[in-house]
């Protein structure tokens, strides 16, 4: 290329730089958001998959009914392709904090699916735990707090009730993420409301029940090598899950026969412990029987002694007491005779006395005559006395008298004491012989009084002895008896031991015999093998990524082809206005060639640096921009930007070569011309009658102005064209944006207000008692806030037809009328009510779509144990979640087994959230009920899912509004470059501001209005189709766009179109007349 | 006072580091009715002249003075109500509305004006009247400057200015041409002002105006113009 028109081309752009921005605009645009948008899904999974790799999360997870075991890790591990096995437990619990009750999934903190640490640290001991962020939010908890966890015993393999965890009440240390609950929903749980709130992680120390893991996580060899959900990714899992497969059976079965070997050796040990205590007790009751017999021998001999002692005893006295007796009556004999001879003696001593009281009188009178003698005498003496000092003779002879009278008193007395000696030798005499008479009497007295005290004496030691002797007997007899007594006892107390012992060993027979059943009754052990599509986080993240990719499969084009429509009408516009120079160059010996370059030069360099530009920002804005909005919906961290350079690429060459091929195109329709035409100015299009000036009815109504529009309208096809794909584009997409939304939410009061009817799924417990489950449904009518009950059964399968198969849940109403009640069958077609035969089964529509199902066909039900039916289809109805089968019990009867109820729909009287809560909260405990989900969680579940729509809505939104202005502003900008002259013309005439904006943008409304009744078609149609290419299996989305869509669609567009008219509006009064009309150069 | 008052007007243009003065102290005065040509040199400045006194251009300084009424200094809105209601041009190269027929590209000025003339009868009188529903496409060049001039005159203007009107015109049309602006000035009693590079015409008009750098250099008044059919050049 010359220097000269390398030259002209840089100033070219510097002159026309707005043409040149508008163009790189364009580039940029359409690159940007098509390698943005295509970039956005594979960050997103190149961010999860990071995420998964870094946390280590499992390939492949093993859940048994039955628990799993370390042998099951051991045999696990031996599995090919399997690199890690970790056991470990999850449980549901329920805490209680600020008087609400919430579910917490209580998990161990392990090596596979690490938490990541938000705020302080993992639990270390056993009363610590970590919580999720959420947790501390909603419940008012810090870090450092405590909280109890209410967890249900568990069962160990012994069959023995055991505490969980060690330690119930574990303070929080730390908030953790995890990668196994990137969502907020958590799924379902038999506690509480139904729903897991939270999770929370403890230190796996704390889990009592060890050995029994919940669950078996499993990374494997190659898992990391591939980008997870990626086919190869999903290929390799389901190889390996294949392998493990392998194992299953005898897995399951080795569980089985482990628990049934505990159980047995539980029960042996349990039978031998009874027999042992069997043979204990009656050898005791034995023994005791022995005892109370011997006890019994022994008593009587005791009574028969005693009784000989008592004989024994009363012979003896009975000769003693005759002894006595005997002596008795000795003495009695000699007492009276004591008494005769006695009396004998007391005659005498009467004799004896009378004599002596005869001596004494006579004593007494000789005591009292010498009394007198001896007072005479004393008398005298006295006299004599006196006397005796005076010596006169009448003394002396008074004293001579009296001295002679003294002498025959002292005779006198001397008689008198002779007298009396002889009286008192008397008395005395009679007094001995008294006292002799007496003392041989009292001799006599003595002997018998002393034989008798002998005799009593005798008497009372027999009495004594006697007393003695009987007591000692009775004594013995005593004891005798309370030994008897307590034998009575004894006996009693036996008798009652033995029917204790054989109540107890009853029981315990019983209970063996019980265990025996329990045994027998043991469930065979189920696995499922599961992969991260069972994580409902994880999926949701991976569908949303899908539906980001079909988003970027459509939205993208659309953006592209208005963009290079754009960019070719600006280059056309370009290569038209610099024809005369074009001749020039031509003229002056250039090669085509060399004039091309110049223009595709200056259109690339703008494709190129816009496109640049545009893939740069757009690769890392778009993704972030969009993952800002799903980032809301998940907790994950980190986000992979990765420059997507296939994209990026594709995106540029494809801008570049619309771009530079539209202005080669442009180039070379002018370069056929000769270089005079070319130097000469073009002639202006010609004017033209339109098909509407014949029918005169019409436009002779219309005023100058309007048909002048209306001929101008015609006159730029092309244009006309442009602006309208243009606003039929943005239009459309915006259309698009909330149809998408309109078309993703309206299924969930489809499904759930329309189709499912019911408030309530109940599932029941398997294996119930054909009472038991009347019972229970019979209570849950009786409650107040119970409607109606429908039962039915459900069961899983799959539907075949040709080669096609789907998953469906199958469902038997136990009475086809009642079904109604709750589930709306309406035909697809007619949208009428239909009801089941007893020959044909229903489909739902997405189902039949999915499969090829028309009505009338025979399609092939294959149930889970692999065996197929054929059945006729005899409608397919509306349905907008998951895939269903609806058969009656009569027809199911006839080609499976019984029917039985397993399912319960409920229909709630009309009670608020609150009364449904606490329903749901009563029933769910029920033993017979395996889970209750109320309709409410689920819609509130889907709606949450569904609120990440709006993220895509405003996505759309903006980048349509973007679309629309760069391409009205382009259009406009062209549209007033093409028709300077006209413009100036029309200014020059004296048209005011205001008359020439409305000269063009009568146009413009025109061909907007257009372009939006086209758009609001197309964007119609554009949501059928991004629906139906991003539509999830599962789903029937609605395929409708509210009419209010339609009028902030609408009205978006005008907004942007209006904001590019009041820009033209300036433009236009900056025409510069002379210039514009100064000659054609 | 002059029907039409050209006071020493300054023009300059600023291109960049470079100032152009385009109008030097031009000052000139045209009687109503009067027929003026303009002569002068390529960037003599008569455009720049012609296009102030039409209102497309405003004035450095100076004054003018149309009808007694100032038009250099009015706002934007008054100017273009002034070129709507007062001013008529014709350019060199017609700058019809290729989309509109004769009529309609008449009667795009006339929608636009209060006493304007009928555009049938202004198209009658420039001769046009079996041309009238063709396309500008479909007309000579000399007939489409009839239209360009029809849809001058309908507006019945003060002033009609003709910028070259021939220029593009071969000597035989471009004599039917100014022959036609002539008639209209003369039976119109209309103030014509026609810009040419061609002296020889000078003698059809009342008043010669000649330009040489900026200034209206030499004003000459015919006392008796003489009929274009009569002038050969």
């Amino acid at each position: 290329m010359k220097k000269a028109l390398i030259k002209d081309t840089i100033k070219e752009i510097k002159n026309t730089h707005r043409r040149f921005i508008s163009i790189l605009l364009m580039a940029f645009l359409g690159v940007g958001f098509f390698a943005g948008i295509r970039a956005s899904s594979p960050d997103m999974l190149d961010t999860i998959d990071k995420y998964f790799k870094d946390e280590n999360v499992y390939d492949i997870e093993v859940v048994s009914t039955l628990g799993l075991t370390n042998e099951d890790i051991d045999e696990l591990k031996k599995v090919d392709g399997v690199k890690d096995v970790y056991g470990t437990y999850a449980k549901d619990a329920l805490i209680e904090v600020a008087d609400t009750e919430a579910v917490a999934k209580i998990m161990c903190v392990e090596e596979v699916n690490k938490p990541s640490v938000v705020e302080g640290r993992l639990p270390e001991n056993n009363n610590e735990c970590v919580v999720e962020e959420l947790f501390l939010k909603s419940t008012g908890k810090k870090i450092g707090d405590k909280i109890t966890i209410e967890i249900e015993d568990t069962t160990d393999d012994n069959g023995d009730k055991i505490s969980y965890l060690k330690e119930k009440e574990v303070e929080i240390v730390g908030t953790a993420k995890t990668p196994i609950y990137i969502s907020r929903d958590k799924g379902t749980s038999k506690l509480g409301a139904g729903k897991v709130n939270y999770y929370i992680y403890i230190n796996e120390e704390n889990i009592n029940a060890k050995d029994i893991y919940t669950e078996i996580y499993i990374n494997t060899e190659d898992g990391n090598k591939y980008k997870t959900s990626t086919q190869e990714y999903e290929d390799y899992i389901a190889k390996i899950k294949e392998n493990i497969e392998d194992i299953k059976n005898s897995r399951e079965q080795a569980r089985h026969d482990m628990l049934v070997e505990k159980a047995q050796e539980k029960l042996d040990e349990a039978q031998k412990t009874f027999d042992e205590q069997k043979a204990d007790a009656e050898a005791q009751i034995a023994e005791a029987q022995k005892q109370i017999d011997d006890g019994k021998a022994e008593l009587e001999k005791g009574e028969a002694e005693i009784n000989k002692n008592r004989q024994k005893a009363n012979s003896e006295f009975a000769q003693a007491q005759k002894q006595i007796d005997n002596a008795k009556s000795q003495i009695q004999s000699g007492e009276s005779e004591l008494n005769a001879k006695e009396t004998e003696a007391n005659e005498q001593m009467q004799s004896a006395q009378n004599s002596k009281a005869e001596i004494q009188s006579n004593l007494n009178m000789a005591r009292d005559a010498l009394a007198q003698v001896n007072a005479n005498y004393n008398l005298i003496n006295q006299q004599l006395k006196n006397l005796e000092g005076m010596q006169d003779a009448q003394s002396a002879k008074q004293r001579a008298e009296l001295e002679q009278t003294r002498t025959v008193l002292e005779n006198k007395k001397r008689e008198l004491e002779e007298n009396i000696a002889k009286a008192e030798a008397g008395i005395t005499q009679i007094e001995q012989s008294i006292q002799n008479g007496k003392a041989e009497l009292e001799n006599a007295k003595q002997t018998l009084q002393n034989s008798k005290s002998q005799i009593t004496a005798q008497e009372n030691t027999l009495k004594k002895t006697k007393i003695d002797a009987y007591a000692k007997i009775q004594d013995a007899q005593t004891t005798l008896n309370i030994a008897k007594s307590e034998l009575a006892n004894g006996e009693a107390e036996l008798e009652e031991k033995r029917q204790e012992v054989d109540e107890k060993l009853n029981d315990a027979e019983k209970e063996l015999i019980d265990a025996r059943d329990k045994i027998a009754q043991i469930e065979n052990a189920t696995w499922y093998i599961l992969d991260r599509n069972t994580n409902q986080g994880y999926t949701s993240f991976i569908q949303d990524t899908k539906s980001v990719e079909s988003i970027g499969v459509v939205f993208p084009i659309v953006f592209f082809v208005i963009a290079t429509l754009i960019s070719l009408t600006s280059m056309t516009r370009m290569v038209e206005e610099e024809r005369t120079q074009i001749g020039t160059l031509k003229a002056l010996g250039y090669t085509k060639i060399q004039v091309a370059s110049k223009y595709l030069i200056y259109a690339l360099s703008a494709c190129l640096i816009g496109g640049t530009i545009g893939m740069f920002v757009g690769c890392n804005l778009l993704p972030r921009v969009i993952w800002m909005m799903y980032s809301m919906m998940y907790s994950i961290d980190i986000f992979v930007v990765k420059f997507n350079v296939i994209y990026s690429l594709i995106g540029l060459a494809a801008a570049s070569i619309c771009v530079v091929g539209a202005t080669l195109y442009a180039v070379l329709k002018e370069l056929k011309e000769t270089p005079a035409i070319l130097m000469r100015p073009k002639a202006p299009k010609n004017g033209k009658r339109v098909l509407l000036e014949k029918v005169p009815f019409i436009w002779k109504h219309l005023s100058f102005t309007r048909k002048v529009t209306v001929r101008n309208l015609f006159r730029y096809k092309k244009r006309f064209l442009m602006t309208i794909i243009g606003i039929l584009g943005c239009t459309a997409l915006i259309i698009t944006g909330f149809g998408l939304k309109d078309s993703i939410t309206a299924i969930i009061p489809n499904q759930f207000e329309k189709v499912f009817k019911y408030d309530m799924q109940i599932s029941l417990k398997a294996n119930l008692e054909e009472e038991q489950k009347n019972d229970l449904i019979t209570e849950l009518k009786d409650k107040n806030e119970i409607k109606d009950i429908v039962e039915t059964n459900i069961t899983a399968g799959n539907l075949i037809n040709g080669n096609k198969e789907e998953e469906v849940q199958i469902i038997v109403p136990k009475d086809t009328n009642e079904l109604e009640n709750v589930i709306s069958l309406n035909d697809r077609k007619s949208k009428e009510n239909v009801k089941l035969n007893d020959n044909e089964i229903m489909i739902t529509d997405k189902l039949a779509q999915l499969t090829g199902t028309k009505v009338g066909d025979t399609i092939k039900i294959k149930d889970s144990d692999d065996k197929t039916k054929e059945f006729k289809v005899s409608n397919i109805v509306e349905n907008y979640v998951g895939h269903y089968v609806y058969m009656s019990k009569n027809l199911y009867e006839k080609n499976y087994e019984k029917y039985e109820t397993n399912v319960l729909y409920v229909d709630d009287e009309d009670i608020s959230q609150e009364q449904e809560d606490l329903l749901v909260k009563e029933i769910v405990d029920k033993n017979e009920i395996s889970s209750v989900s109320p309709t409410s969680t689920v819609m509130s579940m889907i709606d949450d899912m569904m609120n990440s729509l709006n993220y895509v809505v405003i996505i759309l939104i903006v980048s349509a509004g973007m679309l629309a202005f760069v391409v009205l502003y382009n259009l406009s900008n062209v549209n007033i470059s093409e028709r300077i002259r006209e413009l100036a013309t029309i200014k020059v005439l004296g048209f005011y501001d205001k008359e020439v904006y409305n000269y063009i943008s009568r146009e413009t409304i025109i061909l907007t209005l257009i372009g939006i009744v086209l758009g609001c078609i197309a964007g119609y149609y554009l949501n059928v189709f991004i629906l139906g290419t991003c539509e999830i299996n599962a789903l029937r989305f609605a395929k409708i766009v509210n009419p209010m869509s339609y009028v902030y669609s609408i009205l978006i567009t005008i907004i942007f179109t209006i904001i590019v008219n009041i820009v033209t509006y300036f433009s236009l009064k900056k025409i510069d007349m002379i210039e514009s009309l100064k000659s054609v150069e | 006072m002059s029907y039409i008052e050209f006071k020493n007007v300054v023009k300059k243009y600023e291109m960049g580091e470079i100032t152009i003065n385009a109008l030097n102290k031009a000052s000139f005065q045209i009687e109503k009715g009067e027929l003026v040509v303009i002569v002068g040199p390529s960037g003599a400045g008569k455009t720049t002249a012609l296009n102030i006194l039409g209102g497309m251009d405003s004035v450095t300084s100076g004054e003018v003075i149309v009808d007694n009424k100032r038009v250099d200094h009015l706002k934007s809105k008054r100017l273009i109500q002034y070129r709507r209601e007062d001013i008529g041009f014709v350019f060199q190269f017609y700058n019809l509305v290729q989309n509109l027929t004769a009529k309609e590209n008449v009667e795009l000025a006339t929608e636009i004006c209060n006493d304007s003339l009928d555009p049938v009868k202004v198209l009658k009188k420039v001769g046009l009247k079996n041309r009238m529903d063709n396309f500008p496409a479909q007309l000579s060049g000399g007939e489409q400057q009839r239209v360009a001039i029809a849809r001058a005159i309908a507006k019945n203007p003060k002033l009609l200015l003709c910028d070259e009107p021939t220029g593009a015109l071969d000597y035989k049309t471009g004599k039917q041409i100014l022959k036609l602006l002539q008639d209209t000035a003369r039976k119109e009693n209309m103030t014509v002002l026609i810009i040419t590079h061609n002296a020889a015409l000078a003698p059809m008009a009342d008043k010669i105006i000649s330009f040489k750098n900026g200034k209206a250099e030499d004003i000459r008044i015919n006392k008796e113009p003489v009929s274009i059919e009569d002038i050969e050049w």
